[in-house]
């Protein structure tokens, strides 16, 4: 290639050359070096703070705890709603984790149909990355216990414990108490307390109906969060247990209900369909307020298949329909209570007598009653439930006043007992006809005898029913039904905190005696059929048979008719008779007569709630009388 | 220093001689900053020696014996195989660009049996060699400017261009830089290097553009502004810079290095291994190691200095240039001053071809040490 020639200078020259320009070379290499140096003081000591908080936030995650929902309670603290812990499975949404492969391993551990797993599948595809999805929300141990054991050939599975809601009386109570449901995207708002991530939270649920619905956020509490070191796959590495946020359990609600007075609503109305509300005539709290037949709550949470919804929203009972509040009626005769009051406020007196021949004439028509009662004043109107006396009694007082009377009992009025669903039903005047008929905008004369009897364009719902019932036996005090007791510490307002009866309690007592005839007397429509053998201790009361439907040029009488076609029965009564504590109404659709069907239900009701009563207990158990002579032993002694 | 005993003729070529010629105080530098690696991979691999720290010891110890053989092996040697092995080293490269083994998305790799080579790696010292040997017998004036200059710039530009087209753009640009400054350092006239530096600054935005492949210029463009794409590509920069960051003046300690150990840091036993380590020991272990560096290419430098022969002198040089742009364009892409290329932290980064390379190198300068009085291509015992 090259002659190796050697000019000395030529060498020394390429020498001195190679040390200038390593030295410059070493230079230029130093002051990179110290470059580099610099850049790290820079970054460690001068942003240290500033990377050491991005790192904690690489290194550390804060995970949602739902906190415990608050119980439900009834007056006396048994608990109408409870948390149970419940094993969940769930799938963390991993990429590195194959879905439909660990969804068919789980399917041979737990029950999974394909249905379902194409559904998981979905909803796992969508969940926010590191959001573990529930897969099985309630396992058996057994079915726990499988899972775990296969847990390493799982990958991406975790089993862990959460609280289901548990509705200890299934059914009882799913009307008032409502029930939660699994979050859907509507309930989820951009602000607002439904703006919180722990609704995301898989197995979280919402309040959907009643008391659980109104009352979902003091139910809730807050989220806790649990301290967890994560991987940058956003697996757990290790807890942090000292850096945990604690959940705040949600409040406990109080209601006025009793458990037992509605358990045994529920039981005697067996498959009837009805409601029953009881209210306590001295402060307004609701002791009971049924409708049935009802469905298990329980259900619910769980999430209903589509063949058990059908069943429910099919059958002719309509157990989803709360028939305390929602569900209006024609009162029938339990309104001639406030009819009479109307007619002694109008200054007639209660010994005016009408005579009743099973039909009376009035511009040409004809209006029937059940018996030829003869002649009768008030009270044996009232008693024997005569609708010729209250036709002619409604003509002398003009609906305005009847309405007028009727609504200062609560009737025609919803109330702030906190859930929702209540129908006003209607209480008719003059005035209501012109603004609900505009085409026939006039109040006929021939409108207001069927007023009388609670027929016609009235309509109310059980809980008004009682409501005056209350109002009636209480005698002072426009009483304002609760049901919701205390939320946590704080208690409600009491029904009792309300103004009197704009009423001479001589009417009243007036109303209340007449009551009492109709169980006690001979003759009275409920006598006999509602006996609570409880010695002194009496109820007062009123049947009402309410058309369900316009009757045909046939019998009136609907007792041989088809289901559907039958009077509703209502019964509305209070006790002790002569010391008022309780008051209730009492409805079975499609009953038939009032006497018959929702009399006897009544009084069931009325004696559990008073020999809860320990005073009315004091007045039923007498002490013994003295012990007689006894009796020689013998074989035959009895 | 033992001068007076070496330079007399033969006393040199006993071998306990040429083992106490062996720069003892480099060596033990290397085997000090091959420490920090094993330590920092027992660390991050979660207190555990396997997988990486136990190989990555024993494989430096291995390297170290071999650089000491190799040390005494006679500088003629190293000149006379400098040519063979530059073409075995293309060879190789050419051979792995036809039927490489790729590997993460590079034809690197060329699998013969139980061992995968790199090629690439290879060429690194084969090209040192085969400039110090070239120019080695190119008088001065020629070095400064010839159209002989057209055969160094071949011997660089062709193993360049075959390993940027791998794609390897971090060794590639090693390979360029480490040839381009030997031939400044062999004398290339100034004039040329400022022509050249205007060339280059006109012509890389063009390649960046046009020639570089979709993800390094994402990487590039990523360096620029890490915070466009958090997830992505510029979740490399972000993540070492909080682990740096995070580090603080003294380190999360040993063992705690969170973004290492929860993976947060990439390529945390290779590329980003120093990252690693200031994330565990803070500025003071950062500058310590950076210390240790600078420490190797001053004792480097000063060998290839004393050196009698010309290959000698640019054979040394160039393996430290080569550890030096290593060292900063490693350290600079951690700490986000350069985009992410492929080029490990010498002897502290995990990887067991990459260690080969240095030590061989390390191998060369200690053989210029120890044969510092000799010429290679004159007088008696010339090979060639």
């Amino acid at each position: 290639m090259f002659e190796p020639a050697f000019h000395f200078d030529e060498v020394n020259e390429r020498q001195a050359t190679f040390h200038r320009r390593a030295f410059l070379f070493g230079g230029v290499t130093g002051a990179g070096l110290l470059a580099l140096a610099a850049r790290l003081g820079d970054l460690q000591i001068l942003e240290a703070g500033r990377y050491k908080v991005l790192s904690e936030h690489n290194e550390f995650e804060f995970r949602l705890t739902p906190p415990p929902r608050g119980l439900i309670l009834d007056r006396n603290g048994v608990v109408l709603a409870s948390n149970r812990p419940a094993f969940r499975l769930l799938v963390a949404t991993d990429e590195n984790v194959d879905i439909d492969k660990t969804l068919a391993d789980l399917a041979l551990l737990v029950p999974m149909d394909d249905a379902r797993r194409a559904r998981l599948a979905v909803d796992i595809a969508n969940a926010p990355r590191r959001a573990p999805v529930a897969v099985v929300e309630d396992m058996t141990w057994e079915e726990f216990s499988r899972v775990n054991v296969r847990a390493p050939e799982l990958p991406g599975v975790t089993a862990d414990m959460g609280e289901v809601r548990v509705y200890p009386f299934g059914g009882a109570f799913t009307h008032v108490v409502g029930y939660v449901a699994k979050v859907n995207a509507r309930d989820i708002t951009k602000t607002g307390p439904n703006a919180d991530p722990i609704l995301l939270n898989p197995g979280f649920r919402i309040g959907r109906q009643g008391v659980e619905k109104a009352y979902d956020l003091d139910l809730r509490g807050k989220a806790g969060a649990k301290k967890v070191e994560i991987d940058v796959k956003g697996r757990v590495v290790r807890d942090d247990p000292g850096g945990d946020i604690p959940s705040i359990a949600g409040a406990p609600i109080r209601l006025t209900l009793d458990a037992d007075i509605q358990n045994r609503a529920l039981e005697v109305f067996g498959d009837n369909s009805g409601a029953a509300v009881m209210i306590d005539c001295r402060t307004g709290d609701l002791l009971c307020l049924a409708s049935a037949p009802s469905f298990d709550a329980n259900r619910f949470v769980k999430g209903l298949t589509g063949p058990e919804y059908k069943a429910l929203s099919e059958y002719d009972r309509k157990p989803l329909f709360n028939k305390a509040l929602t569900a209006t009626y024609p009162p029938g005769s339990t309104f001639k209570t406030m009819v009479a009051l109307a007619a002694l406020e109008k200054g007639i007196s209660p010994d005016t007598t009408h005579t009743c021949n099973r039909a009376w004439t009035m511009g040409g028509h004809t209006w029937h009653c059940d018996h030829a009662h003869g002649t009768l004043d008030m009270h044996n109107a009232i008693k024997t439930s005569c609708d010729i006396y209250f036709f002619q009694t409604a003509m002398a007082v003009g609906p305005d006043l009847i309405a007028a009377t009727a609504r200062k009992f609560g009737l025609g009025e919803t109330f702030d007992i906190a859930i929702p669903g209540q129908k006003p039903g209607i209480i008719p005047d003059i005035a209501y006809k012109r603004r609900a008929f505009p085409k026939d905008p006039i109040w006929h004369p021939g409108d207001t005898p069927n007023i009388g009897i609670g027929q016609g364009f009235v309509s109310v719902n059980a809980l008004q029913l009682a409501v005056m019932c209350a109002r009636l036996a209480n005698g002072a005090k426009a009483l304002q039904p609760r049901l919701v007791h205390s939320v946590g510490d704080q208690v409600q307002p009491s029904g009792a905190n309300a103004p009197n009866l704009p009423f001479p309690s001589e009417h009243l007592a007036f109303i209340r005696t007449a009551m009492a005839s109709v169980v006690n007397d001979p003759g009275g429509t409920a006598f006999g059929v509602t006996k609570l053998d409880l010695g002194p201790i009496k109820m007062a009361g009123k049947t009402g048979t309410a058309q369900s439907h316009t009757y045909g040029a046939g019998s009136r009488s609907t007792k041989g008719a088809a289901w559907a076609l039958r009077d509703h029965a209502w019964f509305i009564c209070f006790a002790p008779d002569d010391d008022p504590r309780y008051a209730m109404s009492v409805l079975v659709e499609h009953g038939g007569f009032g006497a018959d069907a929702a009399a006897p239900n009544a009084a069931e009701l009325m004696r559990v709630a008073l020999l809860k009563d320990p005073e009315v207990r004091a007045r039923i158990v007498q002490p013994l009388p003295p012990a007689a002579a006894p009796t020689p032993p013998g074989p035959s002694a009895t | 220093m033992t001068d007076s005993a070496i330079s007399r003729p033969g006393e040199r070529e006993r071998l306990t001689v040429k083992l106490g010629e062996i720069d003892w105080v480099l060596a033990a530098l290397l085997a000090a900053i091959a420490a920090v690696g094993a330590l920092m991979l027992y660390s991050i691999a979660g207190g555990s020696w396997g997988p990486w720290a136990d190989r990555h010891a024993i494989l430096f110890a291995v390297c170290f014996l071999a650089m000491i053989a190799l040390a005494v092996t006679d500088l003629r040697v190293w000149f006379a195989l400098a040519y063979p092995i530059y073409a075995v080293g293309l060879l190789l490269l050419l051979a792995a660009a036809v039927v490489g083994h790729t590997r993460m998305g590079a034809q690197r790799w060329l699998d013969l049996g139980p061992i995968h080579i790199q090629p690439s790696e290879i060429i690194k010292i084969g090209l040192v060699m085969a400039l110090a040997r070239f120019y080695h017998s190119l008088p001065a004036r020629s070095a400064g400017l010839s159209w002989w200059l057209l055969i160094p710039a071949a011997l660089i530009l062709v193993p360049a261009a075959v390993v940027a087209h791998q794609p390897d753009l971090g060794t590639a640009i090693l390979i360029a830089g480490t040839g381009g400054i030997m031939m400044i350092l062999a004398g290339l006239s100034l004039r040329l290097v400022g022509v050249g530096l205007v060339g280059l600054t006109a012509v890389v935005p063009l390649a960046v553009m046009f020639v570089l492949k979709g993800y390094q210029r994402a990487r590039l463009l990523t360096f620029l502004n890490p915070e466009a794409d958090r997830s992505g590509a510029g979740y490399h920069i972000i993540q070492s810079k909080i682990a740096l960051g995070s580090g603080g003046l003294l380190g999360k300690g040993f063992g705690l290095g969170t973004q290492a150990q929860l993976n947060f840091l990439p390529e945390k036993s290779t590329d980003f291994m120093f990252a690693s380590l200031a994330e565990e020991f803070g500025f003071v272990g950062c500058a310590s190691v950076l210390l240790l560096y600078a420490a190797v290419i001053v004792i480097g430098l000063r060998i290839a200095s004393v050196a009698h022969s010309h290959f000698g002198r640019l054979a040394a040089a160039g393996v430290i240039v080569t550890f030096s742009l290593c060292v900063i364009i490693n350290g600079a892409m951690v700490m986000g001053l350069a985009p992410v290329v492929g080029v490990p932290m010498p002897l502290l980064s995990y990887g067991g071809t990459v260690m080969m390379t240095m030590m061989a190198g390390f191998a060369l300068v200690q053989a210029v040490r120890v044969h510092r009085y000799s010429e290679v291509t004159s007088g008696r015992g010339a090979l060639l």
